[in-house]
């Protein structure tokens, strides 16, 4: 059952009048030129003044319950809305379960109401626009009020797809503009703001930096040469402006992780703690650095063949027709690697797929958007004692098939080809912007572990070691308690010397050649003050993901140090554009003029987050724009707080009606 | 009724009640929206409407309810209960490997509460409304009142952090026999057996307030027994039988306490697995802990009845 908190109810209006200026009053600097100023004179007679009919206009703001930072904000939303005497706003909860299945249910749209939901995003600058404004994400994650708008669709594919863009990064900037551009002037949705991610880590850990994805915090901090990169243990010094020249080598470095490890198959998980623990004992063929540019790894280098202009259609040839379920669903057991996009297996008895077999007959026919070439390190060693070959990359790729990881991968790849033993050929299905980044992504995996086991069961709980290349192998796992990885004796990076194995290196000499930390003790703690308080105690001695009020405690404390950094992250609410007025660009704009970004990061988030002041968060600027600088310069008076500005707008509105 | 078909009725009678339980679980848990299907793929933008649909036809979310329930019930019956979905890991294994945990903390829980109940019942009942009484009544009211999620925090802060007499993380490279392993149980076995202790020594002290009342006390005091053995020898037996049918339905809130306390205090046993099958919506996890969980509940008050008989011959079951 929902839970209602109506908003508009006269005497909790006003109670909640009295209480924001009593605190405006008392002087809360975050308030001042907000909501106090504004809520009595203009606000009011925009309500009462209007033509009578629209405003004050009904609004419900849906959330789900769970989530008390977003339910916080959502109500700082509707206050502001409310104060600005135009709304009579209602919050309406939900379970998060509840909540999934009825915003992403396709006839939502038509109730006019607005929900609150967050993603999270990546370095493809496509993963803030796409997801929320694409027609194809329509019931589906995360257009939840049917925006349908063809022209905005061309702008987002122009802006990844297509022989220009693939091959030119500063036009591919300038078309994720024109995006941004388009989004501020029709303001589909608001952003609110984008999270901080955040570890803790006691005066022991040294050179720690934070990495914008939870899943890559120790991973990354173990050794990543691409931003000079690595940590170390010193109990006798505390960390803070330590430097390469004090590095030790050794120790265990215990740390707490917020939930068990479901697989350690790469494949066949994506849950964050699952891909930690994966980062310790895989590698793919490239890394990344933390601004997201692309590094080759276990490829010694790797280049772009060939372009061709090409969409999915010409794939039809090889297609093979396959029936469907009832439920909609394509009815085979192989991967669909491509479904042609004039059929739709809800609606179609039958449509034409690309199955593997068929991608890599097409791609050797020439059939394909993009080849890319990768030429494999030469004596890399898996943890076994096998040599890795492009037959690894190859097997690897075709255990992918029907696994979690299976959508994102086969969203942009068409096929692995081996060319000889080290070089291999990844195809994209067609020319795609973000190919180097997301077709050579996935963790290697060994092809004689392949061959031995079930898929999906290279983990422990199977009875299998997980073999990769990392740094550290697999040591010991008690199901939900803990897991130890021990540094691999053979690790090739040290075989070779960081500088010899990476040409593109140019750090400094003191870098090390390899992880320093001898082993790594990873205790698993759901409970959030469990965590803190076995940081606290000495027991582990690095953990993430604390709450902010946590956070502010280890701040003041001279024994540990807080880490925040800027993530992909981000919350958003999402207009009705199909219902009455909400089809009006002057309302929606009007209403993202009345929220708070500022207050929402200040009180609710405790400052760990940053505003929207665009639709693109720092770690995407590398490829989501030409000018980071001016794009925020042009776009950031759209979404400030600014009654004055929306009372404007809702007077057009109210005119026009 | 002889004692052997009394137990003969009441295990057969687990039957039907282990249907219900079973029918009652599998329908809630389908009135609550979302599958593991919503958990893993809803909010990832590459997955197509057809590869979620792929997903729950593999893994048989598909048809309706009955259908589900009826596909399920014919591999309970033949002793398998499913996979956890997502991992594809037998739920049986799973469920065997969290239960020596919960059940060491459950009898630890139980031991404590037992250790600290009657005599602290005793106490109160021989000293009634003296200024110990009501201390211990007070302590027992609290006891009952203080929801345990916030007294494992609590001791937790004060033993663990303040005073650092605990570690905060279970010893998990221990067994579960080892000193540390036991020291470490003290704070979740207080933590889970306060409310039950409480409860007992309620009941203790009520019951032996009134055997201490009538007229055998009264004889044999006045045959010139010494006031200790009148109490531990006399009263107390017969105190005990109220005693050990609260503490096997106390068993239930046992059970039903560890889903909490086993996440306070990080304890990988069935309640930790239970809340993570909740959820991560993975009915087949939950059903078999629901069906084991409900089976000793049965169990433990079957038991409590044949105890009785022990305690008190007269006592027939008919």
């Amino acid at each position: 059952m929902p839970s209602r908190h109506n908003a508009s109810d006269s005497n909790q209006n006003i109670n909640r009048r009295n209480v924001i200026a009593t605190i405006g009053a008392a002087g809360a600097a975050s308030l001042a030129g907000c909501g106090g100023q504004s809520n009595g004179g203009d606000g009011g007679d925009g309500g009462d003044g209007g033509d009578g009919e629209l405003f004050p206009l009904d609004v419900q703001i849906e959330v789900n319950a769970d989530n008390s930072d977003r339910l916080q904000m959502v109500e700082l939303i509707a206050e502001s809305m409310e104060q600005s005497g135009y709304f009579n706003t209602t919050v309406e909860t939900y379970e998060w379960n509840t909540y999934v299945g009825r915003v992403l249910d396709p006839e939502y749209q038509n109730n006019g109401v607005i929900p609150c939901i967050g993603l999270s995003g990546t370095f493809n600058p496509g993963s803030f626009c796409n997801a929320l404004h694409h027609s194809d994400n329509i019931g589906a994650c995360c257009n939840l009020n049917g925006i349908n708008d063809s022209e905005l669709d061309d702008l987002i594919d122009d802006a990844r797809y297509g022989v220009d863009v693939a091959s030119d990064s500063q036009l591919r900037g300038e078309r994720y503009d024109e995006v941004w551009n388009y989004l501020a002037e029709e303001r589909y949705s608001s952003i609110t703001h984008f999270d901080l991610a955040t570890a803790v880590s006691n005066t022991d850990v040294h050179g720690f930096e934070m990495w914008p994805f939870a899943e890559g915090t120790y991973s990354y901090n173990m050794f990543a040469p691409q931003d000079e990169q690595v940590m170390w243990l010193d109990r006798d010094n505390a960390a803070g402006d330590s430097d390469l020249s004090d590095l030790t080598e050794g120790g265990t470095m215990r740390i707490a992780i917020s939930a068990n490890v479901e697989s350690f198959d790469p494949p066949h998980s994506s849950d964050t703690t699952s891909t930690l623990a994966q980062g310790f004992l895989f590698e793919a063929l490239i890394t990344s650095d933390s601004e997201g540019n692309v590094y080759p790894w276990l490829a010694e280098s790797y280049e772009a063949l060939d372009t061709q202009d090409i969409d999915r259609t010409a794939y039809a040839d090889y297609m093979s027709t396959v029936g469907t379920t009832e439920e909609g669903a394509v009815d085979t057991d192989e991967q669909v690697i491509i479904q042609h996009p004039e059929d739709s297996p809800a609606e179609d008895d039958e449509v034409r797929v690309l199955l593997p077999d068929d991608a890599t007959e097409a791609a050797e026919d020439g059939t394909y958007g993009m080849q890319y070439r990768y030429n494999l390190q030469e004596g890399v060693e898996f943890h076994n004692g096998d040599e890795l070959t492009a037959e690894d990359v190859v097997a690897t790729y075709e255990y992918v098939e029907n696994s979690v990881l299976a959508p994102q991968t086969f969203d942009s790849l068409l096929t692995v080809v081996q060319i000889d033993e080290y070089t291999v050929d990844l195809y994209a299905q067609v020319p795609d912007a973000e190919a180097e980044r997301s077709l050579p992504g996935r963790s290697i995996l060994s092809s004689s572990q392949i061959q031995e086991v079930e898929k999906g069961n290279i983990d422990p709980r199977e009875g299998n070691t997980p073999i990769g290349t990392g740094p550290y192998e697999f040591s010991e796992f008690e199901d939900e308690q803990y897991y130890e990885v021990t540094k691999f004796d053979n690790y090739w990076t040290e075989q070779k010397g960081v500088s010899e194995a990476f040409s593109w290196f140019d750090g400094s000499g003191d870098f090390p050649d390899g992880p320093v930390i001898d082993d790594f003790e990873v205790e698993i703690v759901p409970d959030d003050s469990t965590r803190s308080g076995a940081l606290q105690n000495g027991e582990v001695d690095s953990t993430y993901g604390l709450n902010t009020a946590t956070l502010d405690d280890f701040k003041s404390s001279e024994d540990f140090l807080v880490y925040g950094v800027e993530t992909g992250g981000y919350e958003y609410i999402q207009y009705p554009v199909n219902v009455a007025p909400f089809d009006d660009a002057r309302l929606r704009k009007a209403i993202n003029h009345l929220i708070p970004r500022e207050r929402i990061v200040e009180n609710v988030l405790n400052g760990y987050a940053r505003p929207a002041w665009t639709d693109l968060p720092a770690l995407a600027q590398g490829s989501g724009t030409a000018d980071a600088d001016a794009l925020e310069e042009e776009i950031r008076p759209t979404n400030e707080y600014d009654v004055e500005r929306a009372g404007e707008l809702l007077d057009q509105v109210a005119a026009d009606n | 009724m002889s004692l052997q078909r009394f137990i003969l009725k009441r295990t057969l009678s687990i039957i039907p009640i282990m249907f219900g339980v079973s029918v009652i679980t599998f329908g809630l848990f389908h009135l609550t929206p979302g599958d593991p299907v919503t958990q893993l793929v809803a909010l990832n933008p590459d997955v197509t409407a057809a590869e979620e649909a792929a997903l729950r036809e593999r893994w048989g979310l598909s048809g309706p309810v009955w259908q589900q329930y009826l596909d399920w019930i014919t591999n309970v019956l033949v002793g398998d209960f499913g996979q956890e979905l997502r991992t594809g890991r037998e739920v049986s294994d799973i469920v065997w490997a969290r239960l020596p945990e919960t059940v060491a903390l459950g009898l630890f829980g139980w031991a404590f509460a037992l250790i600290i109940a009657i005599p602290a019942g005793i106490y109160a009942a021989v000293n009634k409304d003296q200024f110990g009484d009501t201390v211990s009544r007070f302590l027992a009211l609290s006891g009952i009142s203080i929801p345990n999620f916030w007294l494992g925090l609590m001791l937790i802060l004060i033993f663990s952090l303040y005073l650092g007499l605990f570690p905060v993380l279970a010893p998990s490279r221990q067994s579960l026999l080892s000193p540390e392993m036991l020291w470490y149980l003290i704070l979740p076995g207080i933590t889970i057996g306060t409310a039950s202790a409480a409860s007992i020594m309620r009941v203790m002290r009520t019951s032996m307030t009134e055997e201490l009342n009538k007229e055998y006390v009264t004889a044999a005091r006045a045959k010139g027994l010494p006031e200790r053995t009148v109490i531990l020898k006399h009263v107390l037996r017969n105190s005990l039988i109220s005693v050990v049918t609260l503490a096997a339905t106390l068993t239930a809130s046992i059970v039903a306490g560890s889903v909490v306390v086993e996440v306070v205090f990080n304890w990988p046993g069935l309640g930790r697995e239970f809340i993570d099958a909740i959820n991560q919506r993975e009915i087949n996890v939950v059903m078999a802990i629901t069906l084991f969980t409900g089976f000793f509940v049965i169990l433990a008050n079957l038991v409590a009845d044949i105890v009785y008989a022990a305690l008190d011959p007269r006592i027939r079951y008919d």
